[in-house]
C-alpha cells in the first residue's frame, strides 16, 4: 500500500514538473506545480507509514506505555501539513503573480516575459 | 542583551501588529517598522559585541521548553549574531531608504519586509533541518513579495521566474529532508550529523537534494538566469536587501549542511563556487546595465565565499577570518552599490559620471570597488591573503590560479566601470539624492571602513590602518577642501620629515631608493605649485597613497608588508594616472596589468611561505636549500614577472606609452621618475636574496637578460618613430628601464652599480625631461613635435633643460649618463653573455636618433606663426628643472657622493668580483678610469672652441625673417605632412620599422577581444525564458550529481 502510494507520489511529482515546464500558460504551470507538491506530500506521508500500525493518538485505545510500538511516526504527518500550508500560500502568490501579468501585459504566456535577458 | 528569540517573536510580532493597524496610520506603521528593526539591529551588535569582545559562550534555544530532538532548538554564537546583524543593518538601511515607497504602499508592504527578516533570522539561528525548509519557503514568499516594490513592469517576470525555480527547489529540499530523515531518525541538523555514517549508507540522494536545493538558493552558474533577471529589475534597495542578507543566510545555511556532509562535499562545493565566480565575472565584462552588472557581480562574489567554504578543511582556525572577511566585505559593497544605483537616474554604467558632482559618494563608490576587489587596508585582503597561502600551502594551485585569474575578470568591469564615472561626460539627467538616501550611503561608507580597521586588527599579520604613511594619505582626504597650494606645501613638508625619520634606519640601498622617492617626489611637487588655485580634488590624496606605499615598500621586511605595500602604490599611481584628460582606457590598462602582477607576487610569496601565513623577505634566500623540485624557480619565476610588469619590461609593457603620457604635467615625471623604481627594487629586492634560480635547466637570470636587452631596444626604437613628445619620452623610459633590468641580472657588481646609476639617472633627467616637455605643451596646447619649432629663444630655460637631460639620457660625456654607460661597459666586459650584449650596444644609438629629434623640432627650426607670443613655461614648472640640471651636475662631477657607500654595500654580495675603486675624485676599475672633473673640463674646452670658431666663421652671415620667402604652389591636403619633423626618421622607419610592428599590442587587444566575444557568446544562454531556466536548474543539478558520483 504504502508503495503503491508513493509510486503514485513520485509519478505525480513527475507529470506536475513536466506540465510546469512544457505548459507556457501560467495558470498551467501553477497548476503543474501544484500537482508536484501534492505528489511530494504523498511520498512524504507514504515515507513515514509503518504498516499494521494505527494512528498517533494517545487515548484509551493506545496507552502511553505502547505508544513507541504501536502508532506510526507522528513527525512526517506533522510536517506534510506545514507543507500544505506552505505550498497554498506559493501557489496563491503565484496566482497574484499570474494576475498582475495579465493585467500589465495582457497575457499569460511565459515566453512574453523575456525583456530581461543576458 | 535581549533573549535570542526576539529576533523572530519581535519581527513577527511587529508584523502581525502592522496588520492590526488602519490603512492610514502610515507613519504610525512605518515608525513601528523602523522601531522594530532598529531594536534588533542593536540587540544583534550588543550579542555580537558580547561574543567578540566580553568571551560568552553560544547559547542554545530550546523551543517548546524540550531539548532536541524532541522540539526545535536554536543557536546563537558569533557567527550567527554577526549575521543577524548584517541581516538587520542591511534591512534598518533599506527600509529607511525606501521610505517614500513604503509608506505609498503602507503597512502590507511593511510588514513582509519585516517577515522576510524573521525568516532569514530564522534560516541563521536553527539547528533544524525542517524548520529551515520553512524559513527558506518564507523567504521565498517574502522576497517574491518584496520584488513587487519596483517600480519596473519587468520585476513581475523576474519574480515569476524566481517563483518557478524556487518551486523546484523547494520539491527537492522536502523530498531530500525526508529522506534523510528516514535514514537517520532525526531532523536535528547536529543529530544528523552525528549520524552521518548512516545517512550516505544509504540516503546519498537524499542528503544530495537537500544540498542541492541550498546550493541553488545560492544561485550557482548556470542555474542563475532568475536571479540575475530580479537584480536587474527589482528596486535597488530590496536588491541590497538579497544580495547581502539573503546571500549571507544562504550560506550559513549551506554551511550547516556541510557540518552533516563531512570532507567529501567540500570540494564539490568549492568546483560549483569556482565555476561561478568564473562564469559570473567572465559575463560581467560584457554588461553595459549597471544592476544587472551588480548581479553578476554579487553571484560571482558568493560563489566566491562558497569556494571558501569548501576550504574548511585547510583553512582551519582561519576559517572564520577568511569567510567572514570576504562576506562582508561583498556585503557592504554591494549593499552601497545598490543603493548608490537608486541615486542615479540613467541605467547605463556610463550615466554613474554624475556621481563627480558629489565628491563624497565618488569616494564611497571608490572605497566600495576598493572593498569588492580585496585591496588593501580592507577585510578582503587580509582574508585573500590568508587563502592564497592556505591554497598554496595545500597544493591546491589550479583552485588558487583560476581564482586570481577571475578576481582579475572581475578587476577589469569594476575598474572600467570606476574610469567611466572619472572620466565620461556628465550624463543629463543629475543625481536624484535626497538626504536621507545618501545618509544610508554614507552609513554603509562607514561600515566599509571599519570593517578594515576591524579585519586589520584581528589579521595575525599587521594593520594596515596602523601605518603611519597610510594614515597621512588618507587625511588629505579630509583636508580636500582646504586650497591645493596648502596642500602641497603640507604633502612635501610630510614627505620630507618621513625621510628625516627614516633616515637613520635606511641601509645605503634604501638611502637611495627613499631619496628618490622621498626627496624626489616633493621636488616634483614643486611643480604642482602651478595652477594650484583650484583645489584639484582627489589630487593629493592618491598621490600620497603613492608615496605611502612605495615608502612603506622599501622597508618592508616581511611578505605581507611588502604586498600590501605593493597594492597601496599600485592604487594610489593608477588614481593619480587616470586624472590625464585622455588617460582613461591607458589607466584601464595599467590597473589591470599592475593586477595581474600583484596577484603573480602574491602568488609567489604564498608559495614561497610553506604553510607559513608570512615569511620574512630575507627568508626567500633559504628556499632552494629548504626545497626539493622546481618550487625555489617557481617562486622566482613568478615575483620575476609580477616586478617586470612594473618595469614595463617587452611584452608587458603595452600599458606604459598611455598611461604616462596622457598624464598630466606633474604627474608623468611622479609615474616615470619615481613609480618605474618600485619594479626595480623589488628585483633588486628578489635577486639580492634568491641570486640565480634555475627552472627545468634554464637559467633564469640569463632569461632576464635577454628581457632586459630586448626591452632596450624595442623601448628605444618605438620611441623613434613617436610624433608626440611625451610618447617619446614614455617608450624612452621602457628602453631605459630594459638598461637597468639588463644591469641587475648580470648578477656581478658592476651590473648592480650600473643599475643603481640608471635608477638615480631616470629620476633625474625623466622627470626633468616630463617636465620640460609638458610646460611645453602646457604653453603649445599641444604634445605633437611637428607642430612646434624654433622654441628656443621663447623658452630659453626650458632649452636648456631638455638640452642637459639629452645629453645625460645618451650617455656622452661630460655628464652623470656617461658615467652610467662607463660602468655598464666595463661591467659587460666582464661578463660572458655575447649575444645579448650586442642587443644592448646596439640600442644605444638608437637613443641618440630619438634624443636629437626631440630637441630638433621642438626648440631648433622655424617658429610656428602662432607660437609667436608664447612665454616661457611657468615658473613652479621650470624650478624643479633647473633643481635638476644642478643635481646632475653635482651628481657628473662627484658622483662618488652617493655611489661609494653602495658600492661598498653592494660588495658584500659579491664577493671577490670585479669591483671599483674610489679614490679622490677618480674612478678607476680593471679596465680603465673614469675623472669626472677632468673631462667635464675637456669637453668644455672643446665645446668653447667650436663655439667660438661658429661665430667667427658666421660673423659675416646674413638674418633670414622667417617669412622672407615666397610661397607658391598649391596647400597641400595634410600640411603637417609636408613640415620636416613630420616622420622625421622616415628612413629608419623604411629600414627598422618591421621591428616596430605592434604584435605585442595585438596580442593582448585579441586576448580581451576574445574574453569579450566569449562573454558575450555565452551569456546568451540566459535566454530570458522562465521555463529554460528551470531546465537549467534540473540539469545543473543532474550535472553535479554525475559529478559527485564520479568524485566519490
Amino acid at each position: 500500500m504504502a508503495q503503491i502510494a508513493m509510486a503514485t507520489g513520485f509519478i505525480l511529482i513527475l507529470i506536475g514538473l513536466y506540465g510546469a515546464l512544457t505548459n507556457r500558460n501560467l495558470l498551467r504551470m501553477i497548476i503543474g506545480f501544484t500537482i508536484a507538491h501534492s505528489g511530494v506530500n504523498l511520498v512524504l506521508v507514504a515515507v513515514g507509514y509503518l504498516s499494521g500500525r494505527t494512528a498517533p493518538i494517545l487515548d484509551s485505545a493506545v496507552p502511553m506505555a505502547e505508544a513507541a510500538e504501536r502508532i506510526i511516526d507522528p513527525l512526517p504527518q506533522a510536517l506534510v501539513l506545514t507543507a500544505i500550508v506552505i505550498g497554498v500560500g506559493v501557489t496563491a502568490l503565484m496566482l497574484a503573480y499570474a494576475y498582475r501579468i495579465y493585467v500589465t501585459k495582457g497575457t499569460l504566456d511565459i515566453g512574453k516575459c523575456r525583456e530581461l535577458k543576458w | 542583551m535581549v533573549d535570542g528569540i526576539s529576533f523572530i517573536a519581535v519581527s513577527l510580532g511587529a508584523a502581525f501588529l502592522l496588520g492590526m493597524l488602519r490603512d492610514s496610520w502610515r507613519f504610525a506603521a512605518y515608525g513601528v517598522s523602523l522601531a522594530t528593526l532598529a531594536f534588533l539591529t542593536w540587540n544583534a551588535f550588543c550579542w555580537t559585541k558580547g561574543f567578540a569582545v566580553d568571551g560568552l559562550v553560544p547559547i542554545e534555544i530550546f523551543t517548546a521548553g524540550t531539548p532536541p530532538p524532541f522540539a526545535v532548538n536554536l543557536r546563537l554564537g558569533l557567527t550567527e549574531s554577526a549575521l543577524l546583524l548584517l541581516v538587520h543593518i542591511t534591512a534598518l538601511l533599506s527600509a529607511i531608504y525606501l521610505r517614500d515607497t513604503l509608506m505609498q504602499q503602507g503597512r502590507r508592504a511593511m510588514s513582509v519586509l519585516l517577515v522576510l527578516c524573521m525568516a532569514l533570522s530564522g534560516i541563521i539561528l536553527t539547528r533544524d533541518l525542517f524548520n529551515l525548509f520553512v524559513f527558506v519557503e518564507l523567504t521565498v514568499i517574502a522576497s517574491g513579495g518584496l520584488i513587487l516594490l519596483s517600480q519596473d513592469k519587468r520585476a513581475l517576470g523576474a519574480g515569476f521566474k524566481y517563483l518557478i525555480v524556487s518551486q523546484v527547489m523547494s520539491i527537492l529540499l522536502l523530498i531530500g529532508i525526508f529522506f534523510a530523515y528516514q535514514a537517520t531518525g532525526t531532523i536535528n541538523i547536529d543529530g544528523m550529523a552525528e549520524q552521518s555514517a548512516l545517512l550516505f549508507k544509504g540516503g546519498f540522494l537524499a542528503f544530495f537534494l537537500m544540498f542541492m536545493a541550498v546550493v541553488l538558493e545560492l544561485k550557482p552558474f548556470p542555474a542563475n538566469g532568475w536571479a540575475l533577471d530580479v537584480y536587474e529589475s527589482a528596486h535597488p534597495a530590496f536588491s541590497a536587501i538579497i544580495s547581502a542578507a539573503v546571500g549571507a543566510a544562504s550560506l550559513i545555511a549551506l554551511d550547516k549542511l556541510l557540518l552533516i556532509a563531512g570532507p567529501d562535499w567540500l570540494m564539490l562545493t568549492s568546483i560549483i563556487g569556482l565555476i561561478t565566480f568564473i562564469a559570473a565575472n567572465l559575463f560581467g565584462l560584457a554588461q553595459e546595465n549597471d544592476r544587472r552588472l551588480l548581479g553578476y557581480s554579487s553571484v560571482g562574489q558568493i560563489g566566491l565565499v562558497m569556494l571558501v567554504l569548501g576550504q574548511k578543511d585547510i583553512l582551519g582556525d582561519n576559517y572564520l577570518f577568511v569567510v567572514g572577511g570576504i562576506l562582508l566585505a561583498h556585503a557592504v559593497a554591494k549593499a552601497g552599490l545598490f543603493w548608490i544605483s537608486g541615486l542615479v537616474q540613467g541605467r547605463e554604467l556610463k550615466d554613474w559620471a554624475a556621481l563627480r558632482q558629489r565628491p563624497l559618494l565618488l569616494f564611497a563608490f571608490a572605497s566600495f570597488i576598493a572593498l569588492l576587489m580585496g585591496l588593501p587596508p580592507f577585510p578582503g585582503f587580509y582574508a585573500k591573503w590568508e587563502l592564497v597561502h592556505a591554497l598554496a600551502a595545500a597544493d591546491r594551485l589550479w583552485l588558487l590560479g583560476l581564482m586570481l585569474f577571475a578576481s582579475l575578470l572581475e578587476a577589469g568591469y569594476l575598474f572600467r566601470w570606476f574610469g567611466y564615472v572619472i572620466k565620461r561626460d556628465l550624463p543629463e539627467q543629475p543625481l536624484a539624492c535626497p538626504w536621507h538616501k545618501r545618509t544610508v550611503v554614507m552609513l554603509a561608507l562607514v561600515a566599509a571602513w571599519a570593517l578594515a580597521y576591524i579585519w586589520g586588527e584581528l589579521s595575525p599579520h599587521s594593520n594596515l590602518l596602523h601605518l603611519l604613511p597610510l594614515l597621512f594619505a588618507l587625511a588629505f582626504l579630509v583636508l580636500e577642501p582646504l586650497p591645493a597650494w596648502l596642500k602641497n606645501l603640507l604633502a612635501i613638508g610630510g614627505m620630507v620629515v618621513w625621510f628625516l625619520l627614516s633616515y637613520p634606519g635606511y641601509d645605503p640601498l634604501q638611502l637611495i631608493y627613499g631619496g628618490i622617492i622621498l626627496i624626489g617626489g616633493s621636488i616634483i611637487f614643486l611643480a604642482s605649485f602651478y595652477g594650484s588655485a583650484q583645489r584639484r580634488l582627489g589630487f593629493y590624496p592618491s598621490a600620497m597613497l603613492m608615496y605611502a606605499g612605495l615608502s612603506l615598500l622599501i622597508v618592508a621586511e616581511d611578505s605581507f608588508n611588502f604586498f600590501a605595500a605593493w597594492e597601496l602604490l599600485t592604487v594610489g599611481s593608477y588614481f593619480l594616472i587616470l586624472r590625464g584628460k585622455e588617460s582613461e582606457p591607458h589607466a584601464l590598462s595599467y590597473i589591470l596589468f599592475s593586477l595581474g602582477g600583484a596577484f603573480l607576487i602574491l602568488a609567489g610569496f604564498a608559495l614561497a611561505g610553506l604553510g607559513a601565513g608570512q615569511i620574512p623577505l630575507a627568508r626567500l634566500a633559504d628556499l632552494s636549500g629548504q626545497t626539493s623540485g622546481e618550487l625555489a624557480g617557481w617562486v622566482f619565476l613568478l615575483l620575476a614577472i609580477g616586478f617586470l610588469t612594473k618595469t614595463a619590461a617587452v611584452g608587458l609593457h603595452i600599458w606604459l606609452p598611455g598611461a604616462h603620457a596622457e598624464a598630466e604635467t606633474d604627474v608623468s615625471p611622479m609615474v616615470s621618475g619615481i613609480l618605474l623604481k618600485a619594479g626595480l627594487f623589488g628585483l633588486t629586492m628578489l635577486l639580492m636574496t634568491m641570486g640565480k634560480q634555475q627552472l627545468y635547466g634554464v637559467e633564469l637570470t640569463h632569461v632576464m637578460l635577454w628581457i632586459g636587452a630586448i626591452s632596450a631596444l624595442v623601448g628605444n626604437l618605438l620611441a623613434v618613430f613617436q610624433e608626440d613628445a611625451k610618447r617619446l619620452l614614455a617608450y624612452s623610459s621602457i628602453g631605459q628601464m630594459g638598461y637597468a633590468v639588463f644591469g641587475l641580472a648580470m648578477m656581478n657588481h658592476l651590473g648592480w652599480m650600473m643599475a643603481l646609476m640608471f635608477v638615480i639617472n631616470h629620476y633625474i633627467y625623466k622627470s626633468m625631461l616630463f617636465l620640460s616637455v609638458g610646460g611645453v605643451a602646457k604653453r603649445t596646447g599641444t604634445r605633437l613635435m611637428y607642430q612646434m619649432g624654433g622654441l628656443i629663444t621663447l623658452m630659453p630655460l626650458s632649452f636648456i633643460a631638455v638640452l642637459i637631460g639629452i645629453i645625460a639620457v645618451s650617455g656622452v660625456p661630460p655628464l652623470s649618463g656617461f658615467g652610467g654607460r662607463w660602468i655598464f661597459y666595463n661591467a659587460i666586459m666582464s661578463d660572458e653573455y655575447r649575444l645579448p650584449l650586442v642587443i644592448i650596444f646596439l640600442a644605444g644609438p638608437i637613443a641618440f636618433l630619438y634624443l636629437f629629434r626631440l630637441i630638433h623640432t621642438i626648440f631648433l627650426g622655424q617658429l610656428k606663426d602662432e607660437h609667436r607670443k608664447l612665454k616661457e613655461a611657468p615658473f613652479w614648472i621650470v624650478l624643479p628643472q633647473m633643481i635638476f640640471v644642478a643635481f646632475l651636475m653635482i651628481f657628473a662631477l662627484v658622483p662618488g657622493l652617493a655611489l661609494r657607500h653602495v658600492d661598498v654595500y653592494i660588495g658584500q654580495f659579491f664577493a671577490g668580483g670585479p669591483s671599483l675603486n674610489w679614490e679622490g675624485l677618480t674612478i678607476t676599475s680593471q679596465f680603465g678610469q673614469w675623472a669626472p672633473i677632468p673631462i667635464m673640463i675637456i669637453i668644455g674646452v672643446i665645446f668653447m672652441t667650436l663655439f667660438l670658431w661658429l661665430l667667427f666663421v658666421n660673423r659675416r652671415a646674413q638674418k633670414v625673417k622667417q617669412f622672407n620667402i615666397v610661397f607658391a604652389a598649391e596647400r597641400p591636403y595634410r600640411p603637417e605632412t609636408t613640415h620636416f619633423a613630420w616622420n622625421f626618421f622616415a628612413p629608419y622607419r623604411k629600414a627598422l620599422g618591421f621591428l616596430t610592428q605592434p604584435l605585442v599590442t595585438r596580442f593582448w587587444e585579441t586576448l580581451t577581444d576574445l574574453l569579450h566575444q566569449l562573454a558575450d557568446l555565452l551569456r546568451r544562454f540566459y535566454t530570458g525564458n522562465g521555463q529554460t531556466y528551470a531546465v537549467h536548474l534540473l540539469l545543473f543539478v543532474v550535472a553535479v550529481y554525475l559529478l559527485q558520483k564520479g568524485m566519490m
